[in-house]
């Protein structure tokens, strides 16, 4: 794989990157390539296959060097381009962070008019990533769905929170985590993403992320059913018979969602 | 609970019928308890007729003293019949919207005792979601004709958009089909509504395009409440042993800058219940949009729901193709800044049901074709079939760096299978040998085989990313960009992330200049 990406771009002083899977260790890479030995590929050092060919070295997260990048691919390419460097980061692609390497050199040659080279492979590439992880953390705006649970201390009024079970494609909690912070002020929620074990846990519009699993729920609120069986009979209320039309639905709204939306289950 | 889900069963089987979902256009912060809106839209389910839902889409009551011909809550229907009180309708709002089933209320109605007795029990609903609970989310209300002026005004000031539909697309068949609705009542509303907007230079979006109209921006300042410090008590500062929560503070008379409408006025016309014509439908569209700057016209294939001698019989199929059309005829005027007579003229009054509007459009000028993507302008890009407003933007700044080759334009975004017919690229034509209308023509309907297309795409276009965006940046950045016009840049949203977008004309701006990093760029 690193052939086609880097392959090219070798000349004997090359070398894996391995980093801790933040985005700051990422960033820290990008550092140490440009001001030590060249990078033949970045990956994750948990899940890194060593290879004979290709020597490899720990770069540990080093924050200062971390925020140089981050403000140079600011100030030099764009601020746009910074976010869609982060959203890629998120994503479950394969190979991303060699993918961010090329595209963020070729970034550093040519400023902000870099997201315009639509017709570069890896600039298209890049873009298409992108394209996915923003259409899911959109998507996901709307098909979260909260119940409402009941926790209950003694000698203190029930106390209502409102949690949800996800399992996005790729990693978008923490990009999702402001919308819904500013939108439910009043609620404390959780949102939890089973398959990463992790959770947003917002209340009075601050959140933070922390690692998560659903042992300790408490049970559901008195109304909480109600509340779904209503959802339920409007959500089949409101599809006009004469046209039907499933295909559509599962375009619009992939099955792979359907399992954690009320209305289906 | 269980007169609720009777409730919510009647009133929501009444209103499906309407079409109009769209929550897009309207940016506003959570200034309240709960509650925002997302100048994007945002979509929470799909029904299984492959609609959006965004919103819970409602009628207050279907208690109608009317009798409109095409309505199933009309009076002399045998259907069961139910009300909601102002409150129980709040309260279903506001905990659906908690749960993140819905984006807001799209609440319609029939009309019980007269419209001024509904529309005030109306707008005390809306009164309590904003007011007692906060609620800053999304309300579109239907404003019942013949309401009166001070109310309407009241409901405007609580909602993000009115509507008043039409209903049909001609005087006469209105007064076939609905008596008791006279046009004097849709109209003045429509006025007023239209004029209470330029008044408070509100208006915006592609209504606005005809006259040339200054777009002001008042997404960004928007609240009905001032913003409140004791939102929240804390407990003892654990997450889950908080005590109370404080839904209902109620502050009489606070509720900041209001705002009317924000989201600006849309109407519905029921198409395929009538004989008129597509182009006479279209007409009808261009002249309310020139002269109530409407944001939106929907359109609702008319679907047999009643014995009538008047209109088209039971199992007649609704005409969801025709409606399809009338859409991206409709997006033709908004966007691409076509006429309703160039759309259709009196030799072709109705829309070619297997081809798009646009190639049909092209077909009937193929001496105006092929346009060398290259050198036309962008008015000119925006009228070959193919190309949509962000690939037509995005090839008049990429042609700056460099010429654009015929390998580029899908790349770029361009329907190149559709397109090549229509251009040159480089001065060279990719579409076969000549110019043949006719073998164009069939080698469209082949290639796409258009005909097993015809599904409502009407949703379609509703659907959050694909909407037009009308934001604060969204006029801006049109100046800066200095061609585009402020309706072009609403569409250039169209099927691209919101992010993306800004980037894209950020770039736009610079794209000319050179830049020169030298060395290490760190
Ligand atoms: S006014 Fe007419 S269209 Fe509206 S609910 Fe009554 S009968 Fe139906």
């Amino acid at each position: 794989m690193f052939k086609t990406l880097a392959g090219q771009e070798r000349n004997g002083f090359m070398v894996d990157y391995l980093y801790d899977g933040s985005f700051e260790g990422f960033l820290t890479c990008i550092y140490e390539h440009y001001y030590n030995e060249k990078a033949s590929g970045i990956y994750r050092s948990d899940f890194y296959q060593a290879s004979i060919l290709v020597p490899c070295r720990t770069v540990e997260t080093e924050e200062n060097k971390a925020t140089r990048v981050y403000d140079a691919i600011e100030n030099k390419i764009s601020r746009e381009d910074l976010k869609r460097a982060y959203r890629v980061f998120l994503s479950s692609a394969e190979e991303k962070e060699n993918k961010l390497l090329q595209y963020l050199r070729l970034g550093f040659q040519k400023g902000s008019a870099v997201s315009l080279l639509h017709s570069n492979p890896i600039v298209f590439e890049v873009q298409q990533i992108e394209k996915k992880v923003t259409v899911e953390m959109h998507r996901l705006k709307g098909l979260v769905r909260f119940s409402a649970l009941v926790k209950q201390a003694p000698g203190l009024v029930d106390r209502e929170i409102l949690y949800c079970k996800v399992e996005p494609d790729h990693d978008v909690l923490e990009i999702i985590a402001d919308h819904f912070a500013d939108r439910l002020k009043s609620d404390p929620f959780i949102i939890h993403d089973k398959i990463r074990n992790k959770a947003v846990i917002a209340q009075a519009g601050s959140w933070y992320i922390a690692g998560f699993t659903d042992a300790d729920l408490p049970g559901l609120g008195e109304l909480e059913r109600d509340y779904r069986d209503l959802w339920k009979r409007y959500f089949e209320t409101i599809a006009i018979q004469e046209r039907i039309n499933p295909a559509c639905q599962k375009r619009m709204m992939p099955v792979r969602y359907w399992k954690n939306l009320t209305e289906f289950r | 609970m269980d007169t609720t889900l009777e409730k919510l069963k009647i009133l929501a089987d009444g209103a499906k019928y309407d079409v109009s979902c769209s929550t897009s256009g309207v940016e506003r912060k959570n200034n309240g308890k709960i509650g925002s809106a997302s100048a994007a839209g945002i979509c929470h389910s799909w029904s299984a007729d492959g609609r959006c839902i965004s919103l819970l889409k409602i009628l207050f009551t279907n208690k109608c003293v009317y009798d409109c011909e095409y309505c199933i809550n009309r009076r002399s229907a045998d259907v069961s019949r139910a009300s909601f009180e102002p409150k129980e309708l709040a309260r279903l709002t506001i905990e659906f919207y908690r749960r993140n089933y819905i984006e807001g209320l799209f609440l319609s109605s029939a009309v019980e005792v007269s419209p001024d007795y509904t529309a005030e029990r109306i707008m005390n609903c809306l009164k309590l979601l904003r007011e007692e609970y906060g609620f800053a989310g999304y309300i579109h209300a239907k404003v019942i004709p013949g309401v009166s002026p001070e109310i309407l005004h009241r409901i405007g000031l609580l909602a993000d958009r009115l509507s008043i539909n039409i209903e049909l697309p001609t005087k006469e068949s209105l007064g076939l089909l609905a008596p008791q609705k006279k046009p004097k009542n849709i109209f003045t509303p429509m006025t007023q509504i239209t004029q209470t907007l330029t008044e408070r230079r509100q208006l915006k979006g592609p209504g606005t395009m005809f006259k040339n109209q200054d777009i002001y921006s008042t997404a960004s300042d928007l609240r009905y409440l001032e913003p409140e410090g004791e939102n929240l008590t804390p407990g003892d500062g654990s997450l889950l042993d908080l005590t109370g929560r404080p839904l209902a503070i109620h502050k009489p008379g606070k509720r900041g800058k209001e705002k009317f409408a924000p989201a600006g006025q849309t109407t519905q016309m029921i198409i395929g219940a009538t004989p008129e014509s597509d182009r006479q439908i279209v007409k009808t569209s261009e002249s309310l949009y020139r002269n109530f700057k409407m944001k939106r016209v929907y359109f609702s294939a008319y679907i047999p729901i009643a014995d009538s001698p008047l209109l088209p019989g039971r199992f007649t199929a609704p005409p969801l193709a025709r409606e399809h059309r009338l859409y991206q005829a409709d997006w033709l005027l908004r966007f691409y800044n076509f006429t309703a007579d160039e759309i259709l003229d009196e030799k072709t009054p109705f829309l070619d049901l297997e081809l798009d509007p646009k190639i049909s459009w092209a077909l009937r000028n193929i001496e105006k074709f092929p346009i060398e993507v290259n050198k036309a302008s962008l008015e000119e890009l925006l009228r070959i079939p193919g190309v949509g407003t962000i690939s037509a933007m995005r090839i008049v700044r990429q042609r700056k760096l460099s010429a654009i080759q015929f390998d580029d334009l899908k790349k770029i975004g361009v329907v190149v299978k559709r397109a090549r017919y229509f251009i040159t690229c480089r001065g060279r034509y990719y579409g076969g040998t000549d110019i043949l209308p006719e073998q164009i023509r069939q080698e469209a309907l082949d290639s796409e085989g258009i005909r097993n297309q015809l599904l409502p795409k009407a949703d379609h276009v509703q659907i959050s990313m694909f909407n037009p965006i009308v934001s604060q940046w969204g006029a801006g950045i049109a100046q800066r960009a200095g061609t585009v016009r402020s309706f072009e840049a609403d569409a250039l949203n169209v099927a691209e992330g919101v992010r993306s977008y800004t980037g894209d004309v950020q770039n736009f701006s610079g794209a000319g200049k050179e830049r020169i990093h030298g060395g290490l760029p760190l």
